[in-house]
């Protein structure tokens, strides 16, 4: 489960970044109180163009981010006053993410096993679980590095997964990635939905969100302009189909602002 | 945590080349390289310099009297190969040319002052590029200037101690040990500052920058790990690099001196013997320990807030002359620790090194270097956690 209200992130602009942007504001606000909920066993996106937002809110949910304001409630913990607790119910996979490419991937994935305090034998049965579940046996040993794309995405999928988490959260996870490399990613976030787990993933993809998402929510500059299920989405829709939707309802905060 | 953190960041370091190039390799091959080439060169220089058949013009030929004194110095003394000159610019003309080593004419009135035993003057010419010649010129006429010394007591009937009052006897109270400590122990602690330096700054860099650069530090702040445990088990691994690579030029040192007999005295060897002893090591450690906190903790929030590898290493690289340029202090032998050197950074460890291989280090001053040391590095510390909590310095 998780839980957000009146979430708002704000970032102090320093000189350079006042020039890079254009602006005399010596505050930017990135996320603007925003709210939604999220439901074990249902997959909630949330859905922005590029600089909307939704890398912050990930960033806030996975408490890289403190939030200026607003709370977050993750599993029942509340993830701003206590976040290392809230980090251990969390699976966080983004698109970005790198790996060390000098360690193998069973060297990988036995670390943030550690780092998540899962006990040596449990660890040992889910990298295994893993291991089978994703073809990784032939290059469990081999260096990250020597890898390919599509290795390399088993591997982080491994090490998001292997403390069993009860939320996962996924910034743009198929970004960069081809088709058949994005489908492990597809396959893991129905895997997720169907053991029961709350997912949450941002994209600016609306195919995507259309293909694995029960809630959503349209995220634009910083303010939240849709909340509710796939459903009531498509009920309410004026445009003949959810991409042109989707950018309706963005033009049309763009209109509204100005 | 710190320790799961620590074997890890330890792994990735040990696997990357340039840190291992920095850390290992080119701190134990440095000094037998440096040292074999140096003193190679070096002896065989001397040596040829001492052996070398020495072509000596001198104007007049066998009508000079330098001439004939030249000729009855025993081959003993080098070998020379006399060759006469008619006037000063041919003279001259050769030694540019380097067709002679030496050149040497008598003043006009040689011959009357010699005998009226006035001072008589010899115009000696050589080229000062030329290691060794005027060196070889002034034992050639020494000997001739003490051989007419004694005929000229003899004829006036004095004997030699007449005319020297004194016999003076330099007594050096300082041991050989002070000696070498005083006068070439800054060179050990500038190695291990050095070094210490370059090889906590790969690390620094590739643990903190790199990760960010990489991506990889994002996943990381996600787990139930708490910042400061990051930070200690990074930072471990950068000290352990520095620590390793001044050991290792230590451990270079020590072989080049061992295996390669670089000294060649084996008196200066016994006495380097005597100053290593396992209290000495100890104690340069407990120097270097905090010295080396405070080069990461000088390096660590740059690397944290720098965005690229190459950002941090522009930064970074121009601060080893900062760091290491007051090293330098050690090799000046006037300069000891007192109270006002042993708390400035890195220069009280420089000085204090020096007066540990000395054998006179007062135990009070040391404490002060080791306290302003531990002092420092702990506010290094802070201020890397202060950086390394701030999301912003941490997140691209």
């Amino acid at each position: 489960m998780i839980y957000v209200e009146g979430l708002t992130k704000r970032f102090e602009l320093s000189r350079k970044q006042q020039k890079e942007y254009n602006t005399k504001e010596k505050i930017a606000t990135a996320v603007d109180h925003i709210s939604f909920e999220c439901t074990p066993g249902r997959v909630f996106s949330l859905l922005g163009p590029n600089g909307a937002g939704k890398t912050t809110t990930m960033r806030m949910l996975s408490t890289i981010f403190k939030p200026s304001e607003g709370s977050i409630t993750i599993a029942g913990i509340d993830a701003v006053k206590n976040p290392q607790e809230a980090r251990k119910k969390i699976g966080f996979l983004t698109g970005s993410t790198g790996l060390y490419a000098r360690l193998t991937p069973n060297e990988l994935i036995t670390y943030f096993g550690k780092l998540y305090g899962v006990e040596t034998s449990v660890l040992n049965e889910r990298k295994e679980a893993l291991y089978n579940l994703l073809d990784m046996h032939e290059f469990q040993n081999k260096q990250i590095g020597k890898l390919s794309t599509g290795m390399k995405q088993k591997v982080s999928i491994s090490r998001t997964m292997i403390h069993d988490p009860e939320v996962v959260v996924f910034d743009e996870p198929t970004s960069g990635l081809d088709v058949i490399t994005a489908e492990n990613i597809i396959k893991l976030i129905k895997d997720c939905k169907d053991k029961g787990k709350t997912v949450i993933f941002s994209s600016h993809i609306m195919s995507e969100v259309d293909l694995l998402c029960d809630d959503m929510a349209i995220i634009h500059k910083g303010k939240l302009l849709f909340s509710g299920t796939m459903e009531s989405f498509r009920n309410s829709m004026q445009a003949p189909n959810l991409t042109a939707e989707f950018i309706r309802i963005v033009h049309e905060s763009q209109n509204q602002a100005l | 945590m710190i320790f799961t953190i620590f074997k890890k960041e330890l792994l990735d370091t040990l696997r990357d080349r340039r840190t291992l190039l920095m850390m290992l390799v080119i701190p134990i091959l440095v000094f037998p390289v440096i040292m074999n080439v140096f003193v190679g060169i070096s002896s065989s220089y001397q040596e040829e310099a001492a052996t070398k058949e020495l072509k000596i013009g001198v104007i007049g030929g066998e009508q000079n009297y330098i001439w004939n004194e030249l000729k009855d110095i025993p081959e003993a003394l080098g070998k020379k190969q006399l060759i006469e000159f008619k006037d000063t610019a041919s003279l001259l003309t050769a030694l540019r040319t380097d067709s002679i080593d030496l050149g040497m004419s008598t003043g006009a009135q040689f011959a009357a002052e010699l005998k009226s035993m006035k001072p008589a003057t010899i115009d000696v010419y050589f080229n000062g590029t030329d290691v060794g010649r005027r060196e070889r010129a002034e034992m050639y006429l020494m000997t001739i200037d003490e051989k007419v010394k004694d005929s000229r007591f003899k004829e006036l009937g004095i004997e030699r101690e007449t005319v020297q009052p004194f016999n003076i006897n330099y007594e050096n109270i300082a041991s050989s040990k002070e000696m070498i400590g005083k006068l070439a122990g800054g060179f050990l602690p500038y190695i291990f500052i050095a070094f210490g330096f370059i090889g906590c700054m790969y690390p620094a860099i590739d643990l903190f920058t790199g990760e960010k650069e990489r991506g990889t530090i994002e996943t990381l702040l996600t787990t139930p790990v708490a910042r400061w445990q990051i930070l200690t088990g990074k930072m471990g691994v950068v000290v352990l690099s520095g620590l390793t690579a001044a050991t290792f030029s230590l451990l270079g040192l020590f072989i080049s001196l061992e295996m390669f007999n670089t000294i060649g005295n084996q008196e200066i060897l016994d006495i380097i013997h005597g100053i290593l002893s396992p209290q000495f090591i100890v104690m340069i450690y407990a120097l270097l320990i905090p010295l080396t906190i405070f080069f990461a903790g000088v390096m660590i929030p740059i690397a944290v807030h720098a965005k690229t590898f190459k950002e941090a290493q522009s930064i970074i690289t121009p601060m080893n002359i900062v760091m290491v340029l007051p090293a330098m202090v050690g090799f000046f032998p006037g300069i000891e620790l007192n109270a006002i050197t042993a708390c400035i950074p890195v220069v009280n460890v420089v000085l204090a090194t020096k007066e540990l291989i000395a054998g006179t280090l007062d135990i009070g001053l040391l404490a002060l270097s080791f306290g302003v040391m531990v002092g420092l590095a702990t506010l290094a510390v802070i201020i890397s956690y202060k950086r390394f909590d701030n999301e912003s310095n941490v997140v691209i």
